[in-house]
C-alpha cells in the first residue's frame, strides 16, 4: 500500500535534520550579537545623554547612519567595502563581518530604546541618590538602570525577536544559516515544503524568546512605580 | 563661628534671580523653619545646602569646612570633590515627592546607601535599620515595595533612609506638601521627635502650626529675600514686616 501522508512525513523527517544544521549559525550569531549589542546600546545611550554637545552629536550622527541605511547594505559594506578603505581596510571573514555589522546596527536601535528609558526616570531619583552620597556610576548602576530595564522590556522583546529573524540576512555572505540551507533544499528538490519547516523553526525560537520576556516582565512586576 | 554659615547666597535660573543675598547662621541642635509663598526661593536655598543647586555667589560653611566661598564679588568657588562629598554625607535630605527607590523593598531602601556609599556590611547596618524603621513605626513593612505604602508611610521611610546615613543635619523640603491632610500628622510627629532629640534641622514648610510648634526660629522668605526672621513666637505672634503679616493672614 502507498500512503501520500507517509511519503510527505518521510520527506519532512528527512529534511528536518538538514535544516537544523543551520541552527548553529542562526543561534550563535543571535546570541553573540545580543550579548555584545546590549551593553553597547546602554553605553551609547549614556553618551547620547552626555552634557558634552560634541559627544551627543557624534552619537546622534552614528544612530542616524545606522538606522538610515539598510542592514543588508551595512553587511555588504563591512564585508566587501572595508578592504578598499585606505589604512584601516581589512578583509574580514564572513562570520566576523556579520557579527560586526549586526552589533553596529543593533546597538544603534538599542541606544534609542535605552535613551528613552533613561529619560523617563524622574529627576527625583537622581536627587534622592545624590543626597545619599551616590556617585554618578553608582546611581546609574543601582538606581536608574534597574528601573530602565523594567520600562524597556516590551520594546527590547521586539528588537530581540527582530534580531533572530534578521540573522537570515547572512545568506548573502554564504553563511549556512537555517534559511540558506532551506533555500538549498527547495532548489534541489523542487519542493517548497522546506520553507514551512523553516518557518516552524523560527516560530519555535520566537516562542521561547516571547516566554523568556513574559517571565522577565512578570518578575519585574513585583513593584509598581 | 556658627555650625552652619550661609552668607550672601546668590542664585539665578536663566538670568532670573531666585536668591538675592540670603544669609543664614545656625547653631548645632537648632531647628529652623522656612516659610513663605511659593516661588520665594526657600526650597532653592535648602537645595543649595544639599548640593542639588550650585550657588552663583556667597559662601557656605558647615562646622568650619567651606563648601563654597566667593572672594569679593567673584563667583563662588567650590571645594574639591572629596570635601563636597564629606559635607554631603553630613546632611540628610527629605523631599516633597519622597524619591524612594521603587524597585527596592522598604528595607533595601534603608540599606542601600550605607552599603554602597559607606561600604558597610549588611549585618552591621541591620540593627540601625531595624531601630530606625521601628522608630518611624514601619518595621513590619520592611519587605514591602514603596508603591504599596501610603504617602505618609513613604515619607517616614524616606526619613528613616536619610537617618540611616547618620547625618548631623536634616533638610526637609516641604515634607508634607504632597500628602493628604489626614496623613501629614504622622510625618510631622516623626519630625517633631527628631527635634526633641536635638537634631539640627531646616524645614521648608507650609504647615504654619507645625512650624510654630517645632521651630526655634522662623524665617519668612519672599521674592528671594529674607523678609523677617526671629523666634517662632515673635514671627507668628507679632510679625514686624507687613509682608509677613499679609502672608500669615492669608494662610489662616
Amino acid at each position: 500500500m502507498f500512503h501520500v501522508e507517509e511519503v510527505i512525513m518521510d520527506y519532512l523527517l528527512h529534511i528536518v535534520p538538514i535544516i537544523s544544521e543551520g541552527l548553529e549559525v542562526t543561534v550563535s550569531l543571535f546570541f553573540v550579537v545580543l550579548v555584545l549589542s546590549l551593553p553597547s546600546g546602554i553605553l551609547l545611550a549614556m553618551l547620547r545623554l552626555s552634557p558634552l554637545t560634541i559627544v551627543r552629536r557624534i552619537v546622534e550622527f552614528y544612530v542616524y547612519i545606522m538606522r538610515g541605511t539598510p542592514l543588508m547594505l551595512q553587511i555588504l559594506f563591512i564585508y566587501y567595502g572595508l578592504p578598499f578603505i585606505p589604512y584601516i581596510g581589512v578583509q574580514l571573514d564572513a562570520p566576523t563581518a556579520a557579527v560586526i555589522s549586526f552589533v553596529l546596527n543593533y546597538a544603534a536601535y538599542l541606544c534609542e530604546i535605552f535613551r528613552g528609558g533613561i529619560q523617563s526616570i524622574p529627576k527625583g531619583q537622581y536627587e534622592g541618590a545624590k543626597v545619599l552620597g551616590f556617585t554618578y556610576a553608582q546611581t546609574m548602576r543601582k538606581i536608574i538602570l534597574p528601573q530602565v530595564i523594567k520600562r524597556v522590556l516590551p520594546p527590547l522583546a521586539n528588537e530581540t525577536i527582530n534580531l533572530l529573524k534578521d540573522t537570515s540576512l547572512v545568506y548573502i555572505l554564504a553563511m549556512n544559516d537555517v534559511l540558506r540551507i532551506t533555500r538549498g533544499i527547495v532548489q534541489r528538490d523542487f519542493d517548497t515544503s522546506a520553507f514551512i519547516v523553516a518557518g516552524v523553526f523560527y516560530l519555535i525560537m520566537t516562542f521561547v524568546l516571547t516566554n523568556i520576556f513574559n517571565y522577565l516582565e512578570k518578575r519585574y512586576a513585583v513593584y509598581d512605580e | 563661628m556658627s555650625f552652619i554659615e550661609m552668607k550672601h547666597i546668590e542664585k539665578s535660573f536663566d538670568g532670573t534671580p531666585v536668591l538675592k543675598d540670603v544669609s543664614l547662621e545656625m547653631e548645632k541642635g537648632e531647628v529652623v523653619a522656612m516659610i513663605g509663598p511659593s516661588g520665594s526661593g526657600k526650597s532653592t536655598f535648602l537645595r543649595c545646602l544639599g548640593q542639588l543647586e550650585i550657588i552663583d555667589g556667597g559662601s557656605i560653611c558647615v562646622d568650619g569646612t567651606y563648601l563654597a566661598k566667593s572672594e569679593g564679588t567673584a563667583k563662588a568657588v567650590y571645594a574639591d570633590k572629596a570635601t563636597q562629598q564629606q559635607l554631603l554625607l553630613r546632611m540628610g535630605m527629605v523631599f516633597q515627592q519622597f524619591n524612594l527607590f521603587p524597585h527596592m523593598t522598604v528595607l533595601d531602601n534603608i540599606l542601600i546607601a550605607p552599603k554602597m556609599v559607606k561600604g558597610m556590611k549588611e549585618a552591621d547596618i541591620l540593627p540601625t535599620a531595624e531601630r530606625l524603621l521601628k522608630k518611624v513605626g514601619l518595621w513590619d513593612k520592611r519587605d514591602v515595595y514603596p508603591s504599596r505604602l501610603s504617602g505618609g508611610q513613604k515619607q517616614r521611610v524616606a526619613i528613616a533612609r536619610a537617618l540611616a546615613m547618620n547625618p548631623d543635619i536634616m533638610l526637609f523640603d516641604e515634607p508634607t506638601s504632597a500628602l493628604d491632610p489626614e496623613l501629614t500628622g504622622e510625618v510631622l510627629r516623626t519630625i517633631k521627635q527628631l527635634a526633641e532629640e536635638h537634631m539640627t534641622m531646616i524645614i521648608v514648610t507650609h504647615e504654619m502650626a507645625f512650624a510654630r510648634e517645632v521651630a526655634d526660629r522662623v524665617i519668612f522668605m519672599a521674592d528671594g529675600i529674607i523678609q523677617e526672621e526671629g523666634p517662632a513666637e515673635e514671627v507668628f505672634g507679632a510679625p514686624k514686616s507687613p509682608r509677613t503679616k499679609a502672608f500669615l493672614d492669608s494662610m489662616l
